[in-house]
């Protein structure tokens, strides 16, 4: 087995004594992936990745970080991190914040410049470079962001909701850079609420609900159970010990969908091979059912994602009120 | 070192979007332009081409001394410890508290550079940016001593070390605060009251000091006093044989001395009761001093190099000869007092102290301080 970018097998945080942010978190990333980390607010997540990058004192932490202890400053040098709601001082430019940055990763000055120039053509920003921070939009800032993260060339980066508060064609943008980011071959750690960002980008994902993961594998993994051909026909549907017995080999479910003037049907077939439905098609065209759609369907990571968060609520309800708090239960605590 | 530097100069662009560095910077071109306009010859004292209605000419006080006493006496004791320190500390306050709640403190500390590192560097960034303001001020004011009072004084470019500790002191205080309450503006105020604290403390020690010395010379005069009446009358006893009219006369004479040497002893008693007592409490106040950073002092090493002890009692004996106040006007038989010399003793006394006294113990006061607050910081979560 080659060694894991990130290999944690037990953190814990408790703040202050008294919240308990991680409770055992367990978890490999693996080298030039983009890893999502995903949960509802309050899971945790930012903490997590705050311990990786020494920002939080972890409770206890077993585990590994690009071959280096978790808090093992050198390896940090081959780490780039923007964090959630990113705010750099007022009176630097963008330029000077790459500058700095860069800097403080141990950077020399001639290799500092070449790639705070190339960062900032890549994220479209060469024309404020000269601008102080304290005039740029939320969306300027976050691009910023993104480019100090990346001023060290680092083999892994952490993006804490890099999306979050960002425009539609912001968003776009930053999607590219994740991919762009991913085929330079470094290993991107995304963290997000928001998952139809995860969904188009993440080869694995972790989901985290109350300090805990409660999923985790590559997407096509988590989702495979969840697969199914839907087939929506009009018309008459065959009747008889042939089709039945289809149906039932199939394990299919056949639902009326109604309509007029003549009546619709969807056929739920649960398998991810298209070979086993051909022989419902062909007993649906024989019976002279008009067959409007074949549709591969698998659940998506929302569909997963609120299944996780509410069987730890149901586990969590028996435990104690604590846990009992519903998911977004981070505006509560603060 | 590349990171020493990044944290330089991003401490220089913090400070420099501060107005006030540069406020303070100019206030002191203009206090050294101020003493170089004065002039002072035979004839008085001038500024720039016009003549200034004071009686002092060079005649009484020379060119050299004059600037000098000027510079340790309004450039450093109130421009540079009270004017530039504020402003010093009011632009430098803010360098801990908004790195700590500004928002990019977590993507600082995710970098490769120790906490404590970046910490003492920080610290280390305020006292350049103060060691720049003392620098230039110094830098001038030699110049201007040099030039215009004829002295080339290098003991004034100690200024420079010396104000950059007497300010480390308090902004140790301030870095402290700034940690615990994340707001420059609490970080601020507070040590301002701590900094008049330093200075009360100060003040009490310096009064204790002033009515100690005060209290050990009337004893001391006091005892040489019941001596010599002790004498006297003793050999007034001794010799009763010289004659009727003699012995009628002293024999009176005999017996309100022996009413006056009663008083004496009383008022030695007295005196020593309450010399005991300030004895007592300027220990105590000297013992709490020795803990904490002793501002005044450690400026106060400066005028002990420039200005030395003869200069200052040729200055002081110009002031008219050996006057002797008393303590109550209305007492038939007053203690006298010598404040001229009590003054004298009090200088002596102070500048006796050791350096190692003044700034060392002051330094281990900062290095706690210091040290509080960065393990603060190193422990913190963010
Ligand atoms: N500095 C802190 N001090 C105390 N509690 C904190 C701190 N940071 C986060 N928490 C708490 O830890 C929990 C996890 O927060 P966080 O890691 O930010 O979650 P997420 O990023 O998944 O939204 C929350 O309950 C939050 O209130
Ligand atoms: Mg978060």
């Amino acid at each position: 087995m080659t060694s894991a970018a990130i290999d944690l097998s037990n953190v814990e945080k408790t703040y202050r004594g008294r919240i308990r942010a991680l409770r055992g978190v367990q978890m490999r990333v693996e080298k030039g992936e983009v890893f999502g980390l995903l949960g509802p607010n309050g899971a945790g997540k930012s903490t997590l990745v705050k311990i990786l990058t020494s920002v939080v004192h972890p409770t206890r932490c077993t585990g590994t970080l690009l071959d280096a202890p978790i808090g093992d400053k050198k390896a940090l040098a081959r780490v780039g991190y923007l964090p959630e709601n990113p705010r750099f001082p007022d009176y630097l430019t963008g330029g000077q914040v790459l500058d700095l940055f860069g800097a403080l990763a141990k950077i020399p000055r001639a290799e500092r410049r070449r790639r705070a120039d190339d960062l900032l053509a890549t994220v479209g920003m060469t024309k404020w470079a000269r601008t102080k921070i304290g005039r740029y939009s939320k969306g300027m800032r976050q691009r910023i962001g993104l480019a100090q993260a990346l001023m060290n060339d680092p083999e892994i980066v952490f993006l804490d909701e890099p999306t979050d508060g960002v425009d539609p064609v912001g968003r776009r943008e930053i999607r590219e850079m994740l991919v762009r980011m991913r085929d330079d071959g470094r290993t991107v750690m995304l963290n997000s609420h928001l998952l139809s960002e995860a969904e188009t980008v993440c080869g694995r994902v972790a989901i985290m609900v109350k300090g805990k993961v409660v999923r985790h594998g590559a997407l096509d993994d988590l989702t495979r159970h969840s697969r199914r051909y839907e087939i929506e026909a009009a018309g008459p549907l065959p009747s008889g010990d042939h089709w039945r017995s289809l149906v039932h080999g199939l394990g299919a479910e056949v639902r009326s969908l109604g309509g007029a003037p003549r009546e619709a049907s969807l056929v739920v077939a649960p398998t991810d091979e298209p070979e086993p439905i051909q022989a419902l098609l062909d007993a649906l065209r024989a019976a002279r059912a008009v067959v409007r759609s074949v549709r591969p369907v698998r659940a998506s990571l929302e569909d997963l994602f609120l299944e996780a968060v509410q069987s730890m609520g149901e586990e969590g309800a028996g435990v104690g009120g604590q846990k009992g708090r519903d998911a977004a239960g981070k505006g509560a605590e603060r | 070192m590349i990171q020493t530097w990044a944290i330089f100069k991003e401490s220089y662009l913090h400070l420099n979007s501060k107005k006030l560095f540069w406020v303070s910077l100019i206030i002191s071109g203009l206090i050294v332009l101020t003493f170089g306009a004065i002039g002072i010859d035979e004839d008085g004292m001038s500024f720039l081409f016009w003549d200034l209605p004071f009686p002092l000419n060079s005649s009484w006080l020379a060119p050299g001394f004059f600037y000098k006493f000027a510079f340790a006496q309004f450039g450093v004791r109130l421009w540079l410890t009270w004017g530039a320190t504020i402003l010093a500390l009011v632009c430098t306050a803010g360098i801990i508290p908004e790195f700590l709640s500004g928002g990019s403190i977590d993507v600082t500390l995710s970098k490769p550079i120790s906490r404590l590192r970046l910490f003492l560097t920080k610290y280390a960034a305020a006292m350049l940016f103060v060691a720049l303001q003392v620098g230039v001020f110094a830098g001038a004011s030699f110049l201007v001593i040099g030039l215009r009072g004829g002295t080339w004084e290098p003991a004034i470019l100690l200024s420079i070390p010396l104000v950059v500790i007497f300010f480390s002191y308090i902004y140790a205080v301030c870095v402290l605060l700034g940690v615990l309450t994340r707001s420059t503006v609490a970080a601020l105020l507070l040590t301002l009251l701590i900094w008049m604290g330093f200075f009360a403390v100060h003040l009490t020690e310096s009064a204790l000091l002033m009515f100690r010395t005060q209290t050990e010379q009337q004893v001391q005069w006091l005892r040489d006093d019941v001596a010599s009446r002790e004498a006297t009358l003793e050999s007034a006893r001794a010799e009763p044989k010289e004659g009727i009219v003699n012995t009628l006369r002293s024999g009176f004479n005999v017996n309100s001395k022996e009413a006056e040497l009663t008083r004496r002893r009383e008022q030695l008693a007295d005196k020593e009761e309450s010399l005991r007592a300030v004895v007592a409490w300027h220990t105590g106040v000297v013992a709490a001093k020795t803990a904490l950073p002793k501002t005044s002092e450690t400026i106060g090493l400066l005028e002990r190099r420039l200005i030395d002890m003869a200069d200052l009692s040729g200055f002081a004996d110009d002031e008219g000869g050996v006057q002797m106040q008393f303590d109550d006007e209305d007492d038939d038989l007053p203690v006298p007092r010598d404040d001229a010399a009590v003054s004298r003793a009090i200088v002596e006394k102070s500048r006796a102290r050791s350096v190692w006294w003044i700034i060392g113990t002051s330094l281990i006061f900062e290095a706690v301080v210091v040290g509080l607050a960065a393990r603060i910081f190193c422990r913190r979560d963010f």
